[in-house]
């Protein structure tokens, strides 16, 4: 009986592999190739050689020589982000909460929610820069572009929670009920510390949702532009690697946010753990 | 007056629920007294665990009323009601500790923190668990949340305490010794247990009061002892087990001894005291298997006019330790089986295929009530699964 493990590999292997390392060179290769463009010297080009090693460019963009309100748009785009990250988190386990009980058009009212998934970004924003213009209200990112993100953000939230507490048991909430608790302290005290994990990925996705958002929030964000939006028009307008260091400088951000989310959990994770052990010490010989 | 309305005697009035057009309970009256270990055996799907929930408060009845201690409770909060429920699955509140978990009632109660800390450590020390205090409900075996579970109901000082097939995530070894410690702790507070199960053994290990439901339904409230030698109906005598259900039609009656012809020609006598059965009637008696003796059969032979013998094959042999249970084939019959204790049975071991004789003496015979309609209504086997 010939164990695999130790045979020659088949020729499959191979050309898997070969074929997953193209994959991983298509997905990565190009950003790599931008982030160390970035470096380019004071008087390298868009492209190779590299000329030099310096920090010119991003320097260039806090300066805004030449390029636009980078500052700015990073800021508000941050901002953003934050703000749609919470709304989308607070509607959405509120609705997943209310979607439990099967009330009276509830199938039409999720139908509704989810359509806006298969909407045409462009138009969603189209639609609400032309109707705020009707109404007379400016459009702003933080009025007109917030409700054109969260049209997008808030039917994934939706869909998170329902497999969230669809795993959730209702004789944990039947318990708390048992065992005294108000409706308010059942909600806080159990359900919400119990899907907290699920919470905490509804509201990741949020933010990276609005981060990079761009169809939905081109026509919608008015006179100011978010990120996005920035560096979509510094590709045609800025021919200097200040572009390439765009792209290095919100990637980190892009790591330091999730770095944050999953430094959070395994901080929660040690908390438990510490207590384990301790708790462990305590029993000794059990 | 007001010691009494405290107590935890519970009264079902004419109690009935229905989901649409399935009715789930059906009428249900029954008292519980005070202090009692009562459980509600029968199938899945027999209303038992809704009864439970409703007389918690998780549930609404459709009709009917519930009184806990003489006054109704229904539509009240179950805080209100003085009882406490232990789940099925425990529901141990898995991101709190054993100690916060058994503190948490208090804590909705609004006590602080040292003052419910201090309440939890002493009930857990009287399940023997307060060396677990700072575990997470996880890192405990089933038998020790289940005693968590236990001591969280239990610290509010409830009057009635219900619980949802408790033993029935336990395996075998844990259920026998946990159903002891029910019994024990019961017995230690005092209050009303309510016990939901479908084991027919585990209620009549632990209960005062028995309540055997089939559709809705109570076939028979009594105490365990009565229920397994008495069973009122063909369905309760089934469902208990122990017994073999046997029918037939009236023949003759003289004095109180009623003459019955079985459907194979086998002829039963059992005692009707006083009550005189119509000629041709059907009834049903049932016989305890281990009050039925067994002996090798001789061909040819004339003994099936004999009353309370009857002739079949030997189909199985079960050696059960102190006792042999032998699974007769008798024509006609489901199902018939002689439990013979293992001296009597050793000294003359039967084989499978062996032409038998059962008989049984008429004392021994239990009538039951029932029409030819329930005796055919079977009781549904189920597995652990509720």
């Amino acid at each position: 009986m010939a164990s695999l493990r130790h045979g020659p590999r088949p020729w499959t292997f191979y050309a898997l592999a070969t074929f997953f390392a193209l994959f991983v060179l298509f997905l990565y290769g190009p950003m790599i190739v931008i982030y160390v463009l970035s470096f380019q010297g004071p008087n390298g080009g868009m492209t190779f050689p590299i000329n030099g090693f310096s920090l010119h460019w991003f320097k260039a963009l806090i300066e805004q020589e030449r390029t636009g309100d980078i500052a700015g748009a990073f800021r508000r785009s941050l901002v953003l982000a934050c703000i749609v990250g919470a709304l989308t988190v607070l509607l959405s386990v509120m609705a997943g909460l209310g979607f439990r009980r099967r009330f009276r058009g509830a199938s039409f009212v999720f139908y509704m929610a989810i359509a806006s998934l298969i909407m045409p970004g462009l138009f969603v924003s189209l639609g609400i820069g032309i109707g705020f213009q009707m109404l007379g209200i400016a459009p702003a990112w933080y009025t007109s572009a917030l409700g054109a993100q969260l049209t997008w953000t808030l039917p994934y939230g939706l869909l998170i929670m329902f497999a969230v507490l669809g795993r959730f048991n209702r004789a944990y909430e039947e318990a708390a009920t048992d065992l005294g608790a108000s409706n308010w302290q059942r909600l806080t005290q159990v359900t919400l510390p119990i899907v907290l994990p699920g919470i905490i990925g509804v509201a990741l996705f949020g933010f990276t949702l609005s981060y990079d958002e761009f169809p939905r929030t081109l026509l919608a964000a008015g006179s100011t532009n978010t990120l996005p939006l920035e560096i979509w028009a510094m590709t045609t307008n800025v021919t200097s690697p200040a572009l390439y260091a765009v792209g290095t400088v919100t990637t980190i951000v892009s790591f330091i946010v999730i770095a944050a989310a999953l430094t959070a959990i395994a901080l929660i994770e040690r908390r438990r753990l510490r207590r384990i052990s301790a708790a462990e010490r305590t029993i000794g010989e059990d | 007056m007001n010691a009494e309305r405290k107590t935890g005697e519970i009264e079902l009035v004419n109690l009935t629920k229905r989901y649409g057009e399935t009715v789930a309970v059906a009428g249900v009256n029954l008292t519980i007294p005070h202090g009692s270990y009562c459980c509600l055996l029968g199938p899945s799907g027999c209303g038992k665990t809704t009864i439970l929930r409703m007389i918690a408060g998780h549930e609404t009845p459709t009709s009917g009323d519930i009184r806990i201690g003489g006054s109704s409770v229904v539509g009240q909060p179950p805080v209100r009601r003085g009882t406490a429920m232990m789940f099925q699955s425990y529901a141990l509140f898995p991101h709190l500790s054993v100690l916060d978990n058994v503190a948490f009632p208090l804590k909705m109660r609004g006590l602080d923190r040292d003052r419910r800390h201090a309440a939890a450590r002493e009930i857990l020390s009287k399940v023997g668990l307060e060396r677990f205090a700072e575990r997470l409900p996880a890192q405990l075996s089933g038998g020790q949340q289940q005693r968590v579970a236990l001591a969280r109901s239990l610290i509010t000082n409830p009057r009635v305490l219900l619980l949802d097939e408790p033993l029935s995530a336990l395996d075998e070894y844990l259920r026998l010794r946990m159903r002891g410690e029910l019994r024990r702790i019961q017995r230690e507070f005092g209050i009303t247990f309510i016990h939901v199960t479908h084991t027919q053994l585990e209620a009549i290990a632990v209960a005062d009061m028995l309540v055997v439901m089939d559709q809705g339904r109570i076939e028979q409230a009594s105490g365990p002892r009565e229920i397994f030698d008495q069973p009122r109906s063909p369905y309760v005598a089934r469902f208990i087990g122990g017994q073999n259900v046997l029918g037939g039609i009236v023949e003759s009656v003289a004095d109180d001894i009623t003459l019955l012809k079985g459907d194979q020609g086998a002829r039963f006598a059992i005692r009707t005291n006083g009550s005189r059965p119509a000629l041709g009637s059907r009834l049903y008696f049932a016989i305890r298997r281990d009050r039925v003796s067994l002996s090798r059969a001789v061909e040819n032979e004339t003994s099936s006019t004999i009353p309370n013998f009857v002739r079949g094959t030997v189909h199985a042999i079960e050696y059960q330790g102190s006792y042999v249970k032998v699974t007769v084939d008798v024509p006609g019959l489901e199902e018939f089986v002689a439990n013979v204790s293992d001296g009597a049975y050793f000294v003359d071991p039967l084989e499978i295929g062996q032409p038998v004789l059962a008989n049984w003496k008429m004392e021994d015979v239990h009538r039951l009530e029932g029409d030819e309609q329930a005796s055919t209504a079977q009781p549904r086997l189920e597995t652990a699964l509720s």
